[in-house]
């Protein structure tokens, strides 16, 4: 039996006239993590929603270990959720609240401590197995959450942004025991919805980037970030200098009349013609003149320029209306606003990301 | 969905049925309507009612505000007070008062001490000014509390941000603080309102004989004179004028709060 | 602030405490004053006595009391009981008729309690259902008088409660009865127990609807305080009033302890 693996099988979620999701097809393998990324009102947390049972697709199927569960109750689904308010039950102590789901199964009553004591250990709560919710720090608050959804070993874990209510610092730490947890439990998938890049980047198997009610992008966090499929995945993962232009040869795109750029060689995103989107990564972008040769060169003047401790970044008008971003190891000598700087980067980093307004 | 049925029909059973026999039963109106302690009873009640509302919402509000925005020591345990004072009965107030202002009480005593006459001015609690002071008094709370809560939504820094721009007290409360209590005033008030047209313990208390309202000529013409037709009849015409000065008071106040937001909004 | 300087928010609480004191807290305590007292002739009561007090002791006052209590302790139970359902029936019907339960479990507030009490009469007074002259009508009267302010309060502590407590849970295997009894009444009980105490203490003071009512064998503390002032006896009316305003006191005391350790947050 597959116990985990999710599938959407054009789930579609409206209230009225207003679609919050739009037939939204995706499989969560068995063991995977999957990040939901996306502004807030993409549709990412419907679809979490959706997989949980809180939410009753208009249209489509949910599946959970190949088993349709559309017109389950959420408490016949065998998920495990955390959220982001972590939702612990302020009445029962720590242990208790663990316990809870597996005393509403009915595991047997000389199952439970032992679970119980496992998913504690595992999220390193077990020295506060006797305290309230109440006297726990938002971090050990989200642990216990964690352990409350571990302990029935569910085959799905649903995670709905589980560090947003946290500071950076923690944030940071829970992503590192978030991924160990996910190598200790590898038959377990999750979905893991986030508005963070750098959550998703760092814990995800994959990542389906969200916006407006549909799926914009699907892939692992490397294709994603080296080839993004849309000018918004460009611009969600990462940060992005997206210039349009027009196609003017196989790989050449014209951006501005005297600015013509070379692209990534062919890839199979579609015909070259018309209109297209570039997308650069600003830290590969080089700032002067370039030492070899086949780099695209683009010159201007400074118009922007930030101080951010390892890093400059530097903001160039290289056309009318076009500006691109270097971001370049601290640099001793500055360039002042105004001057002429030449900027270059790889024909290989400027990607096509179709069409501009799609 | 079935779920809601039980109580429902408990409801049913010793609530609405019971309602709608009276309505049933009342007939008879043009003679209860000819009768004139009924149209004294009605114009007691309306005017007490208004009256009462009115200054319930005066104090109500001023003493809200100084809670709110002028604190002192002792104004938390003030609330705990208001909602102790909310659940004790009405006629306690009326027999206080019979202490404090009655023949033989506190002030007319202490007129008598001081001037050495034989008997004190104060002798208007069997009127309808008793009913009055007295509704003023115990349904005052029921304002506060709204209010209150309200007020503790005003922004400390709106407040700062007016009187950084030169804006005196009294312009604050007029433009920041009544915007923002307008929906707290209607609700108290329709609430008082409707509490005051349906008062029974403070008018009993005050002695029947002196002022008639609704209520206590319903207790009268049941309970007094085995008129239940009657007692009917006069009891509905205290439901719908309760319905009814309800409903108007929500129609105001909602064009009232409507015009007070499109204003903000402009 | 809104009075900054230290001369006039003085000025402002004087005019405070002249108004405050004397309109809400003067009325408690000349009934307490009184009840001590044989006669007020002067500006302080004279005669000073605990005969009222010994008097209640003795009569049938007390029976008054016990009668309002239990009056008072079925009416909130079941109140509560009916209050509580109808809020938890009501959160999962469809929004129109959702508002139109609530009010109609509003709607005794707006109905005067002495047209409750007539209502009564009008409805029991008659085979199949003869209550008119039982205890019963009574402790039904109260009922339907509190259900409302019960069912208010729990409604307003269900929009409170975190959706997410009962989803988690839900997500976590637990079926919706387990739901109820295991996270939405403990996390509700705070409130609960805090309606309970109103309901009580409005029972308590019920005066309308039981004067419409009551048959001779089951007469509330009210109903005696209000005689016992009709007849002109109003110093120990005074009296009777403190005993039902200390028990009112007690109760609520009481319940709110019970509330501060229920309160988990």
């Amino acid at each position: 039996m597959t116990r985990g693996g999710i599938r959407f099988d054009g789930v579609t979620v409206a209230y009225g006239d207003t679609v919050v999701l739009d037939s939204l097809d995706l499989t969560v393998e068995t063991g995977e993590v999957m990040a939901l990324l996306g502004p807030s009102g993409s549709g990412k947390t419907t679809a979490l929603r959706a997989v949980a049972g809180f939410v009753r697709p208009t249209a489509g199927r949910v599946l959970i270990g190949g088993q349709d569960v559309t017109g389950l109750p959420p408490y016949k689904r065998g998920i495990g959720m955390v959220v982001q308010q972590y939702a612990l039950f302020p009445h029962l102590r720590v242990d208790a609240n663990v316990a809870f789901g597996l005393k509403a199964r009915k595991a047997p009553r000389g199952e439970i401590a032992g679970r119980v004591a496992e998913a504690l250990e595992m999220t390193g709560m077990t020295a506060y197995a006797k305290r309230y919710p109440r006297e726990l720090s938002g971090g050990q608050q989200q642990r216990v959450a964690i352990a409350r959804a571990l302990a029935v070993r569910p085959g799905v874990l649903l995670l709905d942004e589980p560090l947003s209510a946290l500071d950076a610092q923690l944030r940071s730490g829970m992503l590192t025991e978030l991924a160990k947890l996910h190598r200790d439990l590898p038959d377990v998938s999750m979905l893991y919805v986030t508005h963070d890049q750098s959550e998703a980047l760092t814990l995800a198997d994959r990542i389906a980037v969200m916006d407006r009610a549909r799926l914009q992008d699907c892939g692992t966090p490397r294709e994603l970030y080296r080839s993004p499929g849309s000018a918004f995945t460009a611009s969600f993962v990462g940060s992005a200098n997206l210039l349009t232009g027009v196609w003017c040869g196989t790989d050449v795109v014209e951006v501005a009349p005297d600015l013509r750029i070379r692209v990534r060689e062919g890839a199979a995103d579609g015909p070259r013609e018309g209109d297209v989107t570039v997308c650069v990564r600003p830290h590969l972008v080089g700032l002067g003149e370039p030492d070899g040769s086949g780099l695209n060169v683009v010159r201007g003047a400074v118009t922007g320029l930030q101080w951010r401790g390892s890093s400059h970044r530097v903001t160039v008008a290289v056309a009318e209306g076009c500006e691109v971003t270097a971001e370049v190891g601290e640099l001793r000598v500055p360039p002042g606003l105004g001057e002429r700087v030449a900027l270059h980067f790889a024909c290989e980093d400027a990607v096509p990301v179709g069409v501009p307004g799609a | 969905m079935l779920w809601v049925v039980p109580p429902l029909a408990v409801l049913a059973l010793t609530f609405l049925y019971p309602l709608t026999l009276v309505v049933r039963q009342a007939d008879g109106y043009g003679e209860v309507f000819r009768q004139a302690s009924f149209r004294d009873a009605l114009w007691n009640t309306v005017v007490i009612a208004v009256g009462a509302t009115a200054g319930a919402l005066l104090l109500g509000f001023v003493l809200a505000l100084v809670i709110a925005f002028v604190p002192f020591p002792g104004a938390k345990s003030l609330s705990r007070f208001i909602d102790i004072f909310l659940a004790f009965p009405s006629f306690l107030i009326t027999l206080a008062l019979l202490f404090v202002y009655g023949s033989r009480g506190m002030a007319n005593g202490l007129w008598t001490d001081v001037t050495g006459n034989g008997t004190g001015p104060f002798d208007f609690l069997h009127t309808p000014w008793g009913v009055l002071l007295a509704e003023v008094t115990y349904f005052t709370p029921l304002v506060m509390r709204p209010l209150l809560a309200a007020f503790s939504q005003v922004e400390t820094a709106q407040m700062e941000a007016a009187a950084s721009l030169g804006a005196r007290a009294p312009r604050i409360v007029r433009q920041v603080i009544l915007p923002e209590a307008l929906p707290a005033l209607a609700a108290g008030g329709s609430l008082v309102l409707v509490m005051c047209l349906n008062e029974f313990g403070i008018v009993l208390f005050t002695g029947a004989k002196g002022v008639t309202t609704l209520p206590t000529l319903i207790y009268g013409k049941a309970i007094l004179d085995g008129d239940y037709t009657g007692a009917c009849v006069v009891a509905v015409v205290n439901v719908l004028l309760s319905a009814a000065l309800y409903g108007l008071y929500r129609l105001l106040v909602a064009r009232v709060t409507k015009g007070g937001a499109r204003r903000a909004g402009a | 602030m809104l009075v900054h300087s230290r001369w006039a928010r003085r000025a402002v609480q004087a005019v405070f405490f002249l108004l405050f004191l004397p309109v809400f807290a003067l009325p408690f305590l000349v009934v307490l004053a009184a009840s001590f007292a044989t006669d007020w002739s002067g500006a302080l009561p004279s005669g000073l006595t605990v005969t009222h007090y010994q008097d209640i002791a003795q009569g049938d006052s007390l029976t008054a009391l016990t009668t309002s209590l239990v009056t008072a302790l079925a009416a909130s139970l079941i109140a509560l009981a009916v209050g509580t359902w109808a809020a938890l029936a009501a959160e999962r019907l469809p929004r129109r008729v959702r508002r139109v339960v609530d009010a109609l479990f509003m709607l005794p507030v707006a109905v005067p309690s002495v047209v409750v009490g007539l209502s009564l009469l009008v409805a029991f007074s008659e085979p199949p259902l003869l209550l008119n002259g039982t205890r019963e009508i009574v402790v039904i009267a109260h009922t339907v008088l509190v259900t409302a302010f019960a069912h208010q309060s729990v409604t307003a502590a269900l929009t409170r409660l975190d959706p997410a407590y009962e989803q988690s849970a839900a997500s976590l295997g637990a079926r919706p009865s387990y739901v109820l009894w295991r996270v939405k009444l403990p996390l509700l009980l705070p409130s609960l127990t805090a309606a309970a105490g109103l309901c009580f203490a409005l029972s308590m003071g019920e005066l309308s609807a039981t004067m419409m009512l009551y048959p001779p064998d089951w007469l509330p503390l009210p109903v005696k305080i209000f005689g016992t002032t009709d007849r002109g006896a109003l110093f120990a009316g005074a009296a009777l009033a403190v005993v039902l305003m200390v028990a009112t006191l007690a109760v609520l005391l009481g319940v709110s302890r019970i509330r501060t350790r229920a309160s988990y947050r």
